[in-house]
């Protein structure tokens, strides 16, 4: 439907409506949109109410979901479910993040929305311990359990990856919204919403000796629209795996936007690390799906309570 | 010859139904077993392993202990005792497997094919040289008890094929998607796929390693139904003669109406279990399943079974069990060869342990596992990674079919302890997630002739990333080398802590090799077995002087 983010980004902004105009003026109708929204409230309230409005606002401040779904379309929320851990573990993405992405995308008009990942460990057990599986399905999506049989392999054209077996369901998605835990992860130093579509694939254990190359030939072709940071509480040390809550930092923020290099920038300084020493933010960055300097976005900076 | 229109008998009725209703049980909580809750298997098939009076016989005797007898056992034993080998007929799995089977015959059996015959008593003699060999510690009956048999068959090569077979139909018409017109195939094969996929079984299938020969034992027990009628049941299966001892004298007798038989041989061409319903006095109740089809098939109504006494006070006579003192002497003998046979290879004495017999977490110290284990499968079957596998002879012609981790095919999940909470002997001890944290499988160990790293400098570091203890215990070394053209990088390069890799295989799992990892796990320090513990816990020496 459109040949590129620029056009896409001019037809949404005149879709978009009065809601999006001030933005839109303020911005310039083609600049992306991102935003951060920090929790302001009680610091005990449970984490899956600070999750669930934190998604709200941030998803608000960027306009909402409107201009990004198709009336009646597929959704597909990918967060990231790799690993059978708890969440306050923060190895994989808040069920509350989840769960209201699921409804908003609803309210924004989908007609079906569809969870699922490609998890490293065991599918069913880390859909259920993450919680993911229970809060998705209450808000009314469908959790798809990835069939390893169903893998298509497909060209990608990428400079590093060539072909690679992608899960048609997800491919074939009116949309695919990225929405990650921000954490460390031993090879590539953060893992966030580029790193994320690794959940779309098999086969990719190859990637390792190329990580950077790999994820964004990836990321370039599954064509990001828009994506979500899960930064409620994040993983500094022994990631991706995680699992001693001593390396848990509670920062109680979730960012969300069209530009997914920016994002990745984001979470990358919230985990300490100087986003331009990223590789697969550096390589995004020279393959042109975003900017490094997230500021120069002008984010938008809200506050939940 | 026109067969003669059978009488009805709702009793035979009731039976089928109850055949149908276990068998599809027994089908159901193999199914269930895999389904639902993560973190707790359900009930599962625990009540048929829980009513097998051979598998408690034996691994009573085979453990010493008493524990794994459990009230329906008791139940059944009784209920035996007064009513005969009616377990056979109308509660077994694999009995109804073999009477469907029987159906399939090209030919009914004719009465020579249901006479006496010698052969009866090869199962008294496979009893007692099963529970021989059981109380001296070789627990083999789980290879020939139809519980066993029958799951560890569904188990490995049934469901699997099953689900092989449904889906991968439905994606092959997926992927080539089909059409006339507007009209696509798939719009019937998608909803029966997402059916299966949905609530038969949610998750990947299976695919074990070596269940091709149990196949192959289950295809040879079903396919000699076709030369004598329930082959198995008649004459190998050690249950039906465990229950057949049990039921030589029951209340419950088959009885002949006095100036009824005519000697026309129907209900001894009915009978599927050769006991001799055509010979009143000579009924053996030791063989009979009470399947009511002799009662059905006797055109004059001159067959019941009955608790009566007759007008002299006394209950009909009975044939008598063909198995004599020697025979059972033999048999016993016989079992004891076979464990002395068994036991001759250097692992079967602990000289050498075998690298690549890896158990599940929780399973006791080899042979206290193999006095326990039945080999029925369900430890595999409930396995969420496809993680375990009946073993070929990695453990000796004793552990033939018992379960150990090939992890390059799956490795041990790190929270997971669903394993010992279906045992249904404890062979796998039930652990708490915690205790399961601290149990040690085995150990891994570098190829640096093959991990990338170290001989083709390459990163990867795949395995410690996935390594699930919080605080690693694979880690990296970054090592700056010079390549062929003289630049130089850097390279993480993988180690083992040895204190804390539990041996749980996901990095053999999930190295990028496929044909032969590039780190391995063995058996080595694992915590069940002190004898095979090389490495000293604690940092070494500063100095080796």
């Amino acid at each position: 439907m459109f040949t590129n983010r620029r056009e896409f980004l001019k037809t949404t902004a005149a879709l978009g409506g009065a809601a999006m105009l001030p933005y839109s003026l303020a911005m310039g109708a083609d600049a992306p949109l991102m935003a951060i929204a920090r929790w302001k409230g009680d610091e005990n309230a449970p984490m899956m109410e600070v999750a669930e409005k934190l998604t709200v606002e941030a998803i608000r401040a960027i306009g909402g979901l409107e201009p990004f779904i198709k009336k009646g379309g597929t959704v597909w929320v990918k967060p990231n479910i790799g690993w059978d851990r708890t969440p306050e573990q923060a190895a994989n993405t808040h069920p509350g993040v989840v769960k209201a992405l699921v409804r908003l995308c609803y309210e924004a008009g989908a007609g079906k929305v569809k969870v699922g990942d490609n998890p490293c460990n065991d599918i069913r057990k880390s859909y259920q311990n993450s919680g993911i599986e229970a809060a998705a399905k209450e808000a009314g999506a469908e959790v798809v359990y990835l069939d390893r049989n169903r893998f298509r392999e497909m060209e990608i054209g990428g400079k590093r990856l060539t072909s690679i077996p992608i899960y048609p369901d997800i491919f074939e998605s009116d949309l695919v919204i990225s929405v990650p835990v921000a954490k460390h992860h031993s090879s590539t130093r953060v893992t966030l919403c580029m790193k994320n579509y690794m959940g779309v694939v098999e086969n990719r254990k190859k990637f390792h000796q190329d990580l950077p190359y790999c994820i964004a030939d990836l990321t370039k072709f599954m064509k990001p629209r828009i994506s979500v940071v899960d930064a409620t509480r994040i993983l500094m040390d022994h990631g991706p795996t995680g699992g001693d809550l001593n390396d848990v930092k509670i920062t109680r923020t979730v960012a969300a936007g069209t530009d997914i290099v920016a994002l990745d920038a984001f979470g990358a300084e919230l985990l300490g690390n100087k986003p331009e020493l990223i590789g697969t933010i550096r390589v995004g960055a020279e393959y042109g799906l975003g900017v490094i300097d997230y500021k120069s976005l002008n984010p938008k900076e809200v506050t939940a309570a | 010859m026109r067969h003669p229109r059978r009488p009805r008998s709702w009793m035979q009725w009731t039976r089928r139904v109850s055949q149908a209703v276990f068998l599809l049980l027994f089908i159901g909580l193999a199914i269930s077993v895999r389904l639902g809750d993560a973190s707790s298997p359900g009930w599962g098939p625990r009540f048929f392993f829980d009513l097998d009076p051979l598998t408690a016989l034996a691994t009573a005797l085979a453990s010493r202990s008493m524990e794994v007898i459990a009230w329906p056992v008791v139940v059944l034993v009784v209920v035996t005792v007064f009513l005969g080998r009616f377990f056979c007929g109308w509660i077994c799995p694999l009995g109804t497997v073999h009477t469907l089977a029987t159906a399939l015959r090209p030919r009914k059996p004719r009465a020579a094919d249901n006479r006496r015959s010698p052969w009866h008593r090869v199962k008294y003699v496979v009893l007692v040289a099963l529970l021989v060999m059981a109380l001296f510690g070789v627990h083999w009956t789980g290879i020939f008890d139809p519980i066993p048999l029958m799951f560890r068959s569904l188990t490995t090569f049934v469901l699997p094929g099953a689900q092989y077979g449904i889906e991968d139909s439905a994606t092959a018409v997926y992927q080539a998607d089909p059409h006339i017109g507007p009209a696509r195939a798939t719009w019937i094969t998608e909803p029966v796929y997402r059916f299966f996929r949905n609530y038969v079984f949610q998750v990947d299938r299976q695919a074990l390693d070596g269940g091709v020969f149990i196949a192959f034992w289950f295809m040879l027990i079903v396919g000699l139904n076709f030369w004598k009628p329930r082959f198995w049941c008649r004459y190998i299966c050690p249950l039906g003669g465990l229950l057949g001892l049990l039921a030589r004298k029951p209340l419950l007798r088959l009885r002949t109406k006095e100036g009824t038989c005519t000697g026309c041989g129907l209900c001894a061409m009915a009978c599927p279990a050769a006991a001799q319903p055509d010979q009143p006095g000579q009924w053996l109740p030791s063989e009979c399943y009470g399947c009511w089809n002799c009662v059905a098939s006797c055109s004059r109504g001159g067959i019941t079974f009955s608790f009566a006494k007759a007008e002299n006070g006394k209950r009909p006579t009975v044939g008598e069990v063909d198995f004599s003192r020697r025979a059972a002497l033999g048999s016993a003998v016989a079992g004891a060869i076979a464990v002395t046979g068994f036991r001759q290879s250097p692992q079967a004495q602990e000289v050498v342990y075998n690298p690549w017999l890896i158990r599940p977490p929780g399973a006791l110290p080899e042979r206290e596992f193999l006095q326990r284990c039945i080999q029925c499968g369900l430890c595999m079957r409930v396995c969420p990674t496809n993680a375990l596998h009946p073993c070929a002879l990695e453990a000796g012609l004793e552990g033939l079919w018992t379960p150990r981790l090939i992890p390059k095919v799956g490795y041990c999940e790190y929270n997971c302890t669903l394993c010992g909470q279906v045992c249904p002997t404890g062979a796998i001890q039930p652990l708490t997630v915690e205790a399961k944290h601290q149990v040690k499988l085995g150990l891994a160990m570098f190829n640096k002739n093959r991990c990338l790293p170290y001989a083709y400098d390459r990163n990867c570091i795949i395995c410690e990333e996935h390594c699930p203890v919080p605080d690693k215990a694979i880690y990296f070394v970054e090592e700056e080398i010079t390549r062929r053209d003289g630049s130089k990088i850097v390279l993480k390069r993988p180690h083992v802590d040895p204190d804390k890799c539990v041996g749980c295989g996901i990095c053999e799992w999930s190295c990028v090799f496929r044909d032969e990892a590039a780190v391995r796990v063995t058996s080595a320090n694992e915590s069940r077995n002190n004898a095979n513990q090389p490495i000293l816990p604690g940092e070494s020496g500063d100095s080796p002087y």
